[in-house]
């Protein structure tokens, strides 16, 4: 529904020469809806749920099984490596695709920028690959790291 | 689509091309420091040559903005003197600080090569911020310069205050371009534009009309100076500094100190004299007061420093104030900001690279105690240490004294006698601590466990210091050159 109203809102911002106020009619309605569907819907769980609270049901991660450990704990720095990584290419795909459906038009120096900013962004990959970041020995790096957080059990 | 016109940005594409080659050669042909230095070395010195072929072409056909798009609506890069000048001088800056710290370079192996690419880069978003005619491109520049800086202010992984001051100036930074970045968008809101020139620019928008409310442009004004004066460290936005300066190795910070100083001052003055040329009288009253609060904060808080990189830090925001004193006198005062500007800025890495040469490449903390008897372990450093202070002090026959009469002639012409006055007794009262670093080097003993241990500076090193004090030097006894110069060197 979002993509509708934000298609509509934009052929209309293009085919009138003067913005007036009722061009962001659109945002408006969808203002409205989001909020509504939001107050609805929590409104509806509150009145629907039975309400039996137990001091388990109130504890923070309330899934059956009293929590052992703390949740933050280290986690190797390859993940974050790994997601920026991902992101940088995802973003690279999010510009292929505004350039893919106009790149006709565009012509040769559309293909000469693109290749630029491919290029640039291979050249990224290349680097981090041969400094070993793609490398996923993480025992041999995390063998020895000791853990920062005792279990709640050893601290009881 | 038009043609492209590549002379403009022809400093970018040569300066990314090189970051490029370094890491390319770094990792696949294995290739050492030497390869780095020459690919950079070349890249910075065509960078440079492209500023001149620049300065000609505008002699031979006038400033020249270039549009993207096909309606001629946007425009992104303005070629004029002022572009040049500033841009030659972010490049030259880079150079001779990059040069003046390159023994850091050689002890971070691999990783050196990151270094330098990431030196290369900052200079490129620098360089676009001196360039840009569009407020989103100067935002860009600033922030490719920023992130940069960010990552160099905690290269030495092993020292936690390096963490520190990387942390401390990613956040505190992201904040101020945030606010920068609202600025922005506050004058786009009430001028409809975030180009300064052309057609539907900010210019043209106020020789049109005038704005009869002007609440949401003033705030996007006063949010444009904030972000601006915190990269420049104008107080009351300078906390960050000290810490940065003093945490990041000290081979590095010549860059960050000089080169954003630089860029964060054109970019002021693009903005302001020019954009907002029309409401001068709104904002000369706000950087007049940044200006006396920068000057009178900086000068008592270096005083009572006893780290050599802290004292500079805060003289550097005494230094800030002095060329936002400058600022308010509109484009009358820009030759003078240039020349404050263009030698502060080689005084700056000189004395950062001294600092370096003592407490380490990779150093951090370098106390006043260090500089004790200075003059009997090294008598060249000494008195290169003994120029630059007093070129920075603004005593007559050094470049600092000239540059201090260009910014309070400004200043007064401008009708701010007021802030001339404060200036003057704070550049009296600064004289101070610039002395006593003169008093420790040549009449203190040295440290009897430093006494015998000799100063070891690269090559490199005494180069790049011997550029700084010889152009301090130079344009304090002839400083008509790069006067008139300066005097050229106004925005579109």
């Amino acid at each position: 529904m979002n993509l509708i109203l934000a298609t509509g809102f934009l052929v209309s911002r293009c085919e009138g020469s003067r913005v007036t106020l009722a061009d962001y009619l659109p945002i408006g309605m969808m203002l409205v809806f989001g909020i509504g569907f939001a107050t609805v819907i929590m409104w509806l769980s509150w009145r629907i749920a039975p309400n039996n609270p137990t001091p388990e049901k109130l504890a923070p991660y309330e899934c059956g099984i009293v929590p052992l450990q703390e949740p933050v704990q280290r986690f190797p720095v390859k993940f974050y490596i790994v997601a920026m990584l991902f992101v940088i290419f995802d973003v690279e795909l999010v510009f292929l695709f505004a350039w893919a459906v106009r790149f006709e038009s565009f012509g040769w120096a559309g293909i000469g920028a693109m290749g630029i900013f491919v290029i640039l962004l291979l050249e990224t990959l290349v680097y981090v690959w041969k400094r070993g970041a793609l490398d996923w020995n993480v025992a041999r790096r995390g063998r020895n790291r000791r853990i920062v957080v005792d279990s709640l059990e050893d601290a009881a | 689509m038009n043609e492209i016109a590549f002379l403009p940005i022809a400093a970018e594409i040569l300066l990314l091309g090189g970051a490029v080659l370094i890491l390319m050669a770094a990792v696949t042909l294995n290739l050492g420091p030497r390869t780095w230095a020459i690919i950079a070395g070349t890249t910075l010195g065509l960078s440079f040559l492209v500023a001149w072929v620049q300065w000609w072409r505008i002699d031979d056909v006038g400033s020249q903005i270039h549009y993207t798009g096909d309606f001629l609506r946007t425009p992104m890069v303005v070629m004029d003197y002022f572009s040049v000048f500033g841009g030659g001088l972010v490049i030259a800056a880079g150079g001779i600080a990059l040069l003046g710290g390159w023994r850091l370079v050689g002890s971070l192996e691999k990783r050196g090569a990151e270094y330098v690419a990431l030196v290369l880069l900052a200079v490129a978003g620098l360089h676009i911020m001196v360039i840009s005619a569009n407020l989103i491109l100067m935002f860009i520049g600033l922030e490719t310069a920023s992130i940069a800086l960010y990552v160099v202010a905690g290269f030495t992984r092993d020292r936690p205050d390096s963490d520190e001051a990387a942390i401390k100036y990613f956040l505190l930074g992201s904040f101020a371009s945030a606010l920068f970045l609202y600025g922005i968008a506050l004058t786009y809101a009430a001028t409809g534009s975030t180009s300064i020139y052309g057609p539907t620019g900010i210019v043209a928008f106020f020789a049109e009309r005038a704005i009869t409310e002007p609440g949401v442009l003033l705030i996007g004004i006063a949010l444009m100076i904030v972000g601006l004066g915190f990269k420049v460290s104008a107080a009351p936005f300078h906390q960050w500094a000290p810490d940065v300066y003093q945490g990041a190795p000290g081979a590095a910070v010549p860059l960050m100190a000089s080169g954003v100083k630089i860029a964060g001052f054109a970019a002021m003055a693009r903005v302001l004299t020019v954009a907002f040329d029309a409401s001068i009288s709104d904002w000369a009253q706000v950087i007049s007061a940044l200006a006396a609060l920068s000057v009178v904060v900086g000068t008592l808080f270096a005083i009572a420093q006893s780290d050599f990189k802290r004292m500079l830090a805060y003289s550097g925001v005494a230094h800030a104030g002095f060329m936002l004193t400058a600022l308010v006198a509109g484009q009358s005062g820009v030759p003078g900001l240039w020349f404050y500007l263009g030698t502060y800025a080689f005084q700056l890495i000189g004395t950062f690279i001294i600092a370096s040469i003592i407490s380490g490449a990779a150093g951090g903390a370098s106390p006043l105690d260090s500089y004790r008897g200075l003059a009997k372990r090294s008598p060249v450093l000494a008195g290169a240490l003994a120029v630059l202070m007093l070129a920075m002090g603004g005593i007559p026959l050094t470049a600092g004294f000239v540059g201090k009469v260009g910014v309070f002639a400004a200043a007064i012409d401008a009708g701010y006698l007021w802030l001339a006055i404060v200036g003057l007794v704070s550049a009296v009262a600064g004289l101070f601590f610039y002395l006593r670093l003169i008093v420790l080097a040549y009449f203190n003993d040295p440290d009897p466990a430093l006494a015998d241990e000799p100063i070891t500076a690269p090559r490199s090193s005494r180069l790049a210091l011997a550029v700084c004090v010889s152009f301090t030097f130079l344009f304090g006894v002839l400083p008509w050159p790069l006067l008139n110069l300066t005097s050229e060197a106004l925005p579109l």
